[in-house]
């Protein structure tokens, strides 16, 4: 079948090629397009039921939240394998029936929770290949237990952002407008793992994982160089028993870093809302409203707050992480310096950003300016726009950024609407006039999500407590946000891949084959890679090309 | 005129084997001359150049069957080895294994023509076995030439190209190609038409030599740079950057005191490039050793006392990081010891070439360096080490089939993309051969892609990547190391090559049989299953207690064991299996690795899906509005041909990927109709 598909693929591209069937269409361009991928939108389609071999996987598909019901989906030719492990049937479960079952651990046994257990055979399931759904309580501590359990099982793992869209559609799956639509979902999930990445990289635990990718580099490069050029070229004698060395100390590592279950790392679950804005315009008033306590110093002294001020709270049931922080503004004060520093970056990080600005000041300036406009220029003079463009890492480097986010990035920024909430605060101090004047605007201007509130009287509170429950309603309406620990689960999941893979490396060491062991340890810098991005050829011939001088 | 030319051509190939001998070459000498004369002379597919890239798109036109034109400076310097006199190494080795694969030429010149013949990493295994030998000059040339001369459907000509016949294109590929070639001007004004034309001008592109301070146009000591050609290229609007390179003194063979040197003895036997072949030309105590000896405090004294009259070193064109030249070596790597090795240029060649330690300081200089060396006391320089430096054009301007996106029907081949070493040359060149014939004959292009080989891996590094340095091949480049082997290109490509025509039914029905013996042989071992204590006791293996029963298949992964040896302690089942080493090398390579590369082989399914995901050549990138301008220029530069080449330019996010599909799947939503008009007439 696949032959069949080939060939007729080819027969199109050959006639591209010569372009003699072409010639006399009038929409030259754009036929060719078409035909060009028909043949190969066919092509999955043909092979659905063929997809066999490849990893089988699974994730998380239900919201994050408080949920009565989480849905965990499988995927892949090893699917009905977690039946089997998971759950016992004197008969198994007929396609697409319900079936309520105690499931249990993969490997203990023991019992995880009782849920529904759906089979969906090859190809009448979502992706095309075999599926399998359970629906179990939506706890964190069930659902952190499926996904430890699941991914014990053999060439199973934890899906990557968009996978199972991507098999179901390379099986012809998907139609042409659910294609469309599908990359709302692939943005929402790569700029989460993104935010969760940036998130997780930030620490002790950034720096080990950026450590041993380092020397996991380094290793290969070693072991590449000795392939590559051992035989032209004066190489360190010793070079492979220093690789075995690190390799045996990676191993060590990994292997107590996951056992210690996670001791000693703070796992922050929860929607990240941080709220920014100039000295002085009540930020940390609002975050004292918002948990009803007095959690941060509010004063009228503008940059009181100079570190970032954390609270969990619960908004309509969704876990929320609010985050109070320094006032943005140019400083020469050094603790202040380091205070916007931190703000900027953790508004990077945020799912949420909640910008706030005094009332007064947006009249007076909506006299002259459109909404837009005052929103980019306001944007911009805090630093908000261009800085998050780029990556700053020194405090010190922060004043001297250059603004250069060009406008297109700008229109982007604001029109991502999802992320940003503004909130005109001190509503109080202006005139009932204004205030009518400001709710026609921000009426019209219906996209972008603009609240005014008083902290003081507690006007507009409620109104803003509304905004933000749709905008957290979004953000979790997405499987993968707001969840450090099914990303946890991952980072588990392929570091005990890189313990596996160095394991191998070892035994065909001693086997004496270095081709195969240093197979095993490119596997690990895959592996590592999906933690801390990915890793190339050139990387490597980069390290070889400095530490050897190579050539005959 | 042409009914001339096909008389002639269709001369028997002559190859009775005994050097010199070729009863056409008169006529042949007569046939150049008249095309000289002949103005407006009609060909299929234009070479030019005479290189390792020229000679093989030549002859791969040729075999082809186009009628092809090898147009170069001049005849006598066809198939000249300008730098080392060696072929292959480690991932060099792989490119030669799969031009022959497709019946390119090299491997099998090398296999009449070596004098040294070694396998690099031979103890490693069988996928980075790395096929090297010293090669003797003046049989290489002689031997090509032959080869060119008694290629049917292939004319030979000399003269410069200054330009090229363009004329407006009628069907695009592209919406950046106005422009069709078709021929090419001499330097003489004369036209010579063709329908596609390959260049493959090497380093003389505005070529410059350099030695110390001095510098000079050349694309090749003593010959003529292509001026007027890098001209028009440059106003054809191509993107040109330069590069350099270096060439060592070579040195009088008699001077040299090689008892202080290291002896490095050839391989007995020595194993041939050709799958056709089981064995090479000359007898295996007839090689010629090499000598090793190294640098010391005394030459780096001398590299820096001598920078500053050195042009070349000071520049910031571009060289190779790997391959430096002594000078660079010193500034890099202070303090250590660098190998030189002493090969020989020939069986009767009084000239040694001192591999790593090119330099182009003054030639005063560079005896003093050379002198400085242990064994070369008293050496004296036959021709002086030098630099040079070249136009190449960014290999990011060509498709899959090394046609360039600006001019159709125009390919490039060789140094001229970038590439440095005279195997990735032959391995673009045998491809941009093969492609300029195909489109004139209609047929599909041909493309290796990475899955299939190290040609596959050298052209989507180029063409999707680019390269700042002279690109050269190892075996870490590919993914898929295990998979492309030295021992299975011919696995890998022969029959694709015979489907597009550019291989011999000879050399593949030769391929189908010993595949099906290889097929065969492999079912033996895997149903020859036995208790590991009855193997142990079989083969004399170390005792172990193990339970399992294994299979004699699955016992050639275990260290030790070859297929001679399984094969000889049970002749009543594999008979003389033993004697074949081809195939008991083929067998024993599957063998080995046959756990992991189930795995790969998994990967590369996978990776093929991707690569099947094929964008339109005429996406207009930088209106793609939804993806960041950044990303729109990579796509622009580097114009991936698939969603799985998209994915591999660094800095390409999988947003960008997803809106790139998209994109694409939008466009073909739209006419539908006129879509499926001629999809259901097929």
């Amino acid at each position: 079948m696949a032959n069949y598909c080939m060939s007729r693929y080819r027969i199109f591209r050959n006639l591209l090629h010569t372009g003699s069937v072409l010639d006399s269409i009038s929409a030259r361009c754009t036929t060719r397009l078409c035909l060009e991928l028909r043949p190969r939108l066919e092509l999955p389609c043909q092979r659905a039921v063929h997809t066999q071999g490849g990893d089988t996987i699974f994730a998380l598909s239900s919201g994050q939240g408080k949920c009565g019901v989480a849905v965990i989906r499988v995927s892949g030719p090893q699917a009905k394998e977690s039946i089997h492990q998971m759950c016992s049937f004197r008969r198994f479960p007929a396609p697409k029936s319900t079936q309520l079952r105690r499931i249990r651990d993969t490997d203990t046994k023991e019992p995880i929770d009782r849920g529904l257990v759906i089979w969906f055979p090859s190809p009448k399931s979502f992706t095309g290949e075999d599926c399998v759904e359970f629906q179990v309580h939506g706890g964190p501590a069930v659902i952190a237990a499926m996904v430890t359990s699941l991914g014990k099982l053999p060439s199973y793992r934890h899906a990557e952002p968009g996978e199972f869209t991507k098999r179901a559609f390379m099986n012809g799956k998907l139609d042409l407008t659910e294609v469309e639509g599908l990359g709302d979902l692939i943005h929402a999930e790569t700029e989460v793992q993104r935010k969760q990445a940036l998130r997780q990289m930030e620490g002790d635990l950034g720096k080990l994982y950026t450590d041993w990718r380092n020397r996991a580099m380094k290793a290969v490069a070693n072991v590449e160089a000795f392939i590559d050029f051992s035989e032209s070229d004066t190489l360190e004698e010793d070079l492979l028993c220093e690789v075995t060395a690190e390799v045996d100390r990676l191993w060590t590592e990994i292997t107590t870093h996951l056992s210690d279950h996670r001791r000693g790392e703070r796992l922050r679950e929860g929607v990240h809302v941080v709220i920014v804005g100039r000295p002085n315009v009540g930020k940390s008033s609002l975050l004292n409203s918002l948990c009803q306590r007095p959690a941060a110093i509010v004063s009228p002294i503008p940059g009181t707050t100079r570190d970032i001020v954390e609270t969990a709270l619960n908004v309509g049931g969704y876990p929320v992480l609010l985050s109070d922080t320094a006032g943005l503004r140019e400083t020469e004060d050094f603790i202040e310096k380091e205070g916007v520093f931190r703000a900027l970056q953790r508004a990077k990080q945020a799912d949420i950003k909640v910008l706030v600005i005094e009332a007064t000041e947006f009249v007076h300036l909506l006299q002259t300016d459109s909404i837009d406009d005052i929103m980019i220029n306001h944007l911009k003079d805090i630093g908000l726009v261009s800085r998050l463009q780029q990556n700053t890492v020194s405090p010190v480097n922060v004043q001297t950024v250059t603004k250069d986010g060009d406008l297109q990035d700008d229109a982007n920024f604001i029109s991502n609407v999802g992320e940003l909430i503004v909130v005109l605060n001190k509503c109080d101090l202006i005139s009932d006039v204004d205030l009518a004047f400001i709710e026609d605007i921000v009426q019209k201007k219906g996209c972008l999500s603009v609240c005014h509130l008083s902290c003081t009287s507690g006007h507009g509170m409620e109104e803003f407590l509304k905004v933000l429950q749709r905008r957290l309603a979004h953000v979790c309406g997405n499987p993968l946000a707001g969840s450090p620990s099914l990303t946890q689960a991952r980072y588990r999941f392929h570091l005990e891949k890189c313990q596996g893979h160095l394991e191998n490396y070892k035994k065909y060491m001693e086997l004496g084959d270095v081709v195969l062991a240093a197979q095993s340890l490119r596997k690990v810098l895959f592996d590592i890679g999906k933690i801390t991005g990915r890793i190339t050829t050139e990387d490597i011939l980069d390290i070889i090309f400095k530490d050897f001088c190579v050539g005959k | 005129m042409i009914r001339v030319l096909k008389t002639v051509l269709t001369f028997p190939r002559h190859n009775c084997g005994i050097p010199g001998c070729s009863p056409s070459k008169s006529v042949r000498k007569v046939l150049c001359r008249n095309v000289n004369s002949c103005t407006e002379q009609k060909f299929d597919v234009i070479v030019v150049g005479g290189g390792h890239a020229g000679t093989e798109a030549a002859c791969a036109s040729a075999r082809m069957g186009a009628r092809t034109l090898l147009l170069t400076h001049k005849i006598s310097t066809i198939g000249e080895m300008s730098c080392n006199p060696s072929f292959g190494g480690i991932g060099k080795g792989h490119l030669m294994m799969e031009v022959d694969a497709l019946d390119g030429v090299c491997g099998r010149i090398c296999d009449k023509t070596g004098i040294h013949y070694r396998m690099l990493n031979r103890p490693k295994g069988p996928a980075v076995w790395g096929p090297r030998a010293q090669i003797d000059r003046t049989l290489y040339k002689t031997e090509i030439q032959r080869e060119v001369q008694n290629s049917p459907n292939l004319t030979v000509m000399a003269g410069a190209v200054e330009d090229f016949i363009l004329g407006q294109c009628h069907n695009p590929d592209l919406d950046t190609m106005k422009q069709r070639c078709s021929g090419v001007i001499l330097e003489s004004g004369e036209k010579v038409y063709g329908e596609s034309v390959v260049l493959t001008t090497g380093t003389f592109l505005r070529g410059m030599i350099q030695i110390g301070l001095e510098e000079f146009p050349a694309g090749r000591m003593g010959d003529q740079p292509a001026i007027g050609l890098a001209k028009s290229l440059e106003d054809a609007g191509f993107t040109i950057a330069r590069l350099k390179t270096g060439t060592p003194p070579r040195l009088d063979k008699r001077s040299i005191d090689f008892s202080k040197t290291v002896e490095h003895a050839p391989d007995d036997p020595p194993l041939p490039f050709s799958y056709l072949n089981t064995e090479v030309w000359i007898k295996p105590e007839d090689q010629l050793p090499c000598h090793m000896t190294h640098t010391n405090e005394e030459v780096e004294k001398i590299v820096m006392e001598t920078i500053h009259l050195n042009r070349h070193v000071q520049q910031e064109v571009k060289g190779p990081r790997y391959c430096p030249s002594i000078e660079s070596k010193v500034l890099m790597f202070k303090g250590r010891r660098h190998q030189i090795w002493l090969e020989p240029e020939g069986l009767d060649s009084e000239v040694i070439y001192p591999q790593g330690i090119s330099c182009t300081m003054p030639e005063e200089h560079q005896l003093r360096l050379m002198r400085a060396i242990p064994g070369l006391e008293k050496a004296a320089i036959v021709k002086p080490g030098y630099g040079v430096e070249y136009d190449f054009m960014d290999p990011r301007q060509l498709k899959p089939t090394l046609e360039t996106i600006k001019i159709q029907n125009l390919f490039f081949a060789g140094q001229i993309n970038g590439t440095t070493g005279y195997e990735e040359a032959a391995a673009q060149g045998i491809i941009a051969g093969i492609n300029a014939a195909a489109k004139v004959q209609g047929k599909p292009p041909f493309i290796v892609d990475r899955t299939e080989g190290y040609i596959g891996v050298l052209i989507d590094d180029l063409i999707t990547q680019g390269t700042n340095e002279p690109y050269r091949m190892f075996t870490s480049r590919s993914e898929f190391r295990l998979y492309l082997r030295p021992d299975n290109a011919d696995k890998r490509l022969t029959a694709k090559g015979y489907d597009i025509g550019c291989v011999s039914p000879t050399r593949y029905n030769h391929t189908l049989q010993q595949y099906k013996e290889v097929e065969e042989a492999i079912d033996k071992l895997k149903s020859t299953v036995k208790y590991m204590q009855q193997w142990n006791k079989l083969l004399q293996l170390p005792m172990s207690s193990n339970p399992k029963p294994y299979s004699a298949f699955q016992l050639l992964a275990v260290p030790g064991n070859t297929v001679e040896k399984i094969a000889m302690a049970m002749p009543e089942i594999f008979k003389d299996l033993h004697l074949n080493r081809q195939l008991c090398h083929k067998v024993f390579a599957e063998g080995l690795y046959a756990q992991e590369l189930e795995e790969q082989m998994s990967q590369i399914e996978e990776l093929q899906k991707e690569e099947q995901l094929l964008l339109p050549e005429n996406i207009d990138y930088l209106r793609l509005n939804e993806i960041s301008m950044e990303i729109r220029i990579k796509l622009d530069d580097a114009r991936p041909a698939s969603i799985a080449a998209a994915s591999r330019i660094p800095g390409v996010t999988p947003l960008a990927l997803l809106k790139l599909l998209q994109f694409v799947k939008r466009a073909l939503n739209k006419p539908q109709s006129a879509g499926t008009l001629p999809l259901e007439s097929i």
